[in-house]
């Protein structure tokens, strides 16, 4: 969800029009600003969440596979 | 370059896999994204998804059930529930009240919640009753209800915890003799919050391939083509396919306050029995929050089948994965949404209602179909 406004460790957030009173509580290590999305858990927010996508650790082997081969 | 979901399908269908082999996921959600998308029937024969320990409403221990309904019903409390909790059958006869919804049927004042915030917010207008938060949950849910307590809470507040952790389950069938899987699919939300660091025993001891996914399929393929590739390289790793949200090291302010709040205890799973660390218990600390120091155990000496599974029910083989929903024998026929008779029946979370569902109608102890040939309507 995106938050929308702040107040202490209560963040309103919004999905898909849909609004909700959110818990900041469990993002006390991270820098939260208005705009950031969240992932919300029984009405906390569980992490930030961050603009990487799926991927599978053997992308990165297989481009650094085929790199190697360039070279050679 | 992103790969979508079908090229992901894609990569798998080009992998050279000889014998069949078997991917367990531990996460309600997972099992919900692969049988509503139907990723079973999408991949190659040879593959074999099992719905493993991901429901917890489907492991909370029979009697904190009976002891919610029993204060409930004697105490003079408020008692405020997941609402997954309140169809999930007791062993009592029929003549007896046997779920939280049948005692709220019969007077009781229960309401469903969906937050810990809407439990606080429940005994703050309530401030002369006492208000029992009856909280099951694995580590996803458990770490609010830290973060509720360690935020502060009103005196008339009081939980009865459930809390179970995850990879005690997982760790438990691992160092069985038969081990039911051959790949782990780890929990992405669990791994949000504890750290994707908790799976790595199954790659490290037991030399399991793993991979954390998240709940869409483009994120499951990723995570199944991983677990593929490494049985077939022989190179077993833990792979990160949910990077978006699973973090190195978790969420550390959560684990601070899970820490803070609660402690670690050998826990009870229904018809499971007891798994060593495997529970949440509240510390000392918020001992005068406590639903199990502040009321009486209403536990009934020589209950019949206390802790165990209804009569007739399979579920604690469900969630294990030692079979699947439809080869339960009552699966679909005596128990089903409507009136189920367990747990995975009951829960969103549970195999037994996903399978069911996502169109899964057939019993497969009375067809003569493969078991994992599945009929949709």
């Amino acid at each position: 969800m995106q938050i929308v406004e702040i107040d202490g460790f209560n963040a309103h957030c919004v999905a898909k029009g849909i609004g909700r009173e959110v818990s900041l509580f469990m993002l006390q290590d991270e820098s939260i600003e208005i705009g950031d999305c969240v992932m919300v858990h029984v009405g906390y927010a569980i992490q930030k969440m961050s603009e990487l996508e799926a991927r599978s650790a053997w992308e990165v082997y297989d481009e650094m596979l085929a790199l190697e081969a360039k070279g050679a | 370059m992103m790969l979508t979901a079908q090229d992901w399908l894609a990569k798998i269908h080009m992998l050279p896999l000889k014998r069949r082999v078997r991917i367990m996921n531990v996460c309600g959600g997972h099992e919900r994204s692969i049988t509503m998308a139907g990723i079973r029937n999408a991949l190659p024969k040879t593959v074999e998804l099992i719905a493993g320990p991901g429901c917890p409403v489907c492991i909370c221990p029979e009697e904190d059930v009976y002891q919610a309904i029993q204060l409930a019903l004697h105490a003079d409390v408020i008692l405020v529930a997941f609402g997954d909790m309140l169809r999930v059958p007791v062993n009592m006869s029929k003549r007896e009240v046997r779920s939280l919804e049948q005692a709220k049927a019969n007077g009781a004042d229960i309401r469903p919640v969906a937050s810990p915030r809407e439990a606080v917010k429940i005994a703050q207008e309530n401030p002369l009753r006492s208000v029992v938060f009856f909280a099951a949950g694995f580590e996803t849910t458990t770490a609010p209800v830290a973060a509720m307590l360690l935020e502060g809470v009103p005196d008339n507040l009081f939980v009865l915890l459930s809390g179970r952790r995850t990879w005690p389950a997982v760790a438990m069938l691992l160092d069985s003799d038969t081990p039911a899987f051959d790949g782990l699919i780890a929990p992405g939300h669990v791994s949000t919050v504890m750290g994707p660091e908790e799976w790595l025993f199954v790659v490290e001891k037991h030399s399991i391939p793993a991979a954390v996914s998240g709940f869409m399929p483009v994120s499951l393929l990723a995570a199944m083509y991983s677990v593929l590739r490494q049985l077939l390289e022989g190179k077993p790793f833990l792979d990160n396919c949910y990077p978006e949200l699973v973090r190195p090291g978790g969420n550390p302010s959560a684990k601070a306050q899970i820490a803070q709040a609660l402690n670690d205890a050998d826990a009870n799973w229904r018809g499971i029995g007891v798994i060593p660390a495997s529970g949440f218990v509240l510390s000392p600390r918020f001992g005068s929050h406590d639903a199990r120091i502040r009321f009486p155990d209403f536990d009934l000496a020589g209950r019949k089948r206390a802790g165990q599974m209804p009569h007739g029910c399979e579920c604690a083989s469900v969630v294990l994965g030692k079979i699947n929903p439809n080869q339960c024998k009552i699966y679909g026929r005596s128990c089903t949404p409507k009136s189920p008779i367990g747990p995975c029946m009951v829960s969103d979370e549970g195999a037994c209602r996903i399978w069911w569902a996502g169109g899964v109608r057939n019993n497969a102890t009375v067809s003569t179909e493969d078991a994992q040939t599945f009929v949709v309507e």
